[in-house]
């Protein structure tokens, strides 16, 4: 296969679908005594948690894009073979061809200079067999950029995943040694 | 559905309360996520890949014993194509060339993850210790 070429990310952008990028924690102390979070580890939780379900839901998103992108170029490469064939052929060939699920009728091809592409939408167009190869591989090109651009949101996005769940287990820690340092000043003094 | 996306506890990482992480351990360990879940898609692609080529080799057992003149429908994208015997024992050996040159590569991006996955593991442990717990829950 060729190799293609990605496009061009604009400056300020990590992504080509524009996924939020997660903020890294360097200090838990300072992450929490910013005025927005005010010490308040619940409500903190509460947010962190509601960014890493929408990066959950970007990513089932972005699965099933790819998963359908990954069968169409197959199919496309498939086609192309196809061309090749009946370019190549020469006389009447025979040959069984799919009429719907599980049933396929025979039918004799005979040499043709003209193939029709599905373009979907319930649109059918002929075109020569040349500008009809000439399409199906942009449209594999193309195809096969659009799965590099979603394998690298993909690869970002679950970056910001696991990020957002470590620091989820680091504020849930704190507040975890918060509570027990607290519990232990408030105990000392009446054990003295 | 749900299985091929729930990536839950594939190394999980749960980080202690009196351990710093740095800008550079959290690099680390997005890498190892990243990867980790690289090497599990590329294991289905595999099984995917392997189990193909059983077909093959199948197909061009059964076809041995055919004569020469037998007219062998070949399936080519959704149509069937017949060839006589040579011709499509020759379709089967290009097409299962290319199934195990494909399954070589996969196997090969399969070991250099492996390695850098091993690599990662034994620097985040060196700095975590029992903190951090990296293994796959093996389904």
């Amino acid at each position: 296969m060729t190799t293609v070429e990605m496009p061009k990310l604009p400056e300020s952008q990590k992504t080509y679908a524009g996924i939020p990028e997660a903020v890294f924690v360097e200090d838990v102390d300072t992450f929490m005594a910013q005025p927005e979070n005010d010490n308040n580890s619940d409500r903190v939780l509460r947010k962190l948690d509601e960014q890493h379900g929408k990066y959950k839901f970007m990513e089932l998103n972005i699965a099933t894009k790819r998963r359908k992108l990954k069968q169409q170029i197959p199919d496309l490469a498939k086609s192309l073979e196809m061309i090749n064939i009946l370019r190549n052929q020469a006389d009447d060939m025979e040959t069984q061809f799919l009429l719907s699920e599980q049933v396929f009728v025979k039918t004799t091809i005979s040499p043709t200079k003209t193939v029709c592409l599905w373009l979907g939408a319930n649109v059918m167009l002929e075109y020569p067999l040349d500008e009809a190869e000439e399409l199906l591989k942009q449209n594999m090109d193309s195809a096969i950029v659009n799965l590099k651009c979603l394998e690298h949101d993909q690869d970002f996005l679950r970056d910001q995943l696991t990020t957002t769940e470590v620091n989820m287990a680091r504020v849930y820690n704190w507040d975890l040694k918060k509570r027990q340092a607290a519990k232990a000043a408030s105990t000392t003094p009446a054990s003295s | 559905m749900t299985s091929k996306t729930a990536s839950s506890s594939k190394g999980t990482f749960q980080p202690d309360s009196d351990v710093h992480i740095t800008f550079e351990d959290q690099q680390k360990i997005n890498i190892f996520a990243k990867h980790n879940a690289k090497l599990e898609d590329l294991k289905e692609e595999l099984k995917v890949k392997q189990n193909d080529l059983k077909n093959l080799e199948e197909a061009s057992d059964e076809i041995e014993l055919f004569d020469e003149d037998e007219q062998i429908p070949f399936l080519l994208g959704e149509v069937f194509i017949s060839h006589n015997l040579p011709k499509t024992q020759e379709l089967l050996t290009e097409a299962k060339e290319k199934k195990k040159k494909e399954i070589k590569e996969i196997e090969s991006k399969c070991k250099e993850l492996g390695d850098i996955i091993g690599d990662l593991k034994s620097q985040l442990y060196g700095r975590f210790g029992s903190h951090i717990y990296l293994e796959n829950d093996e389904d």
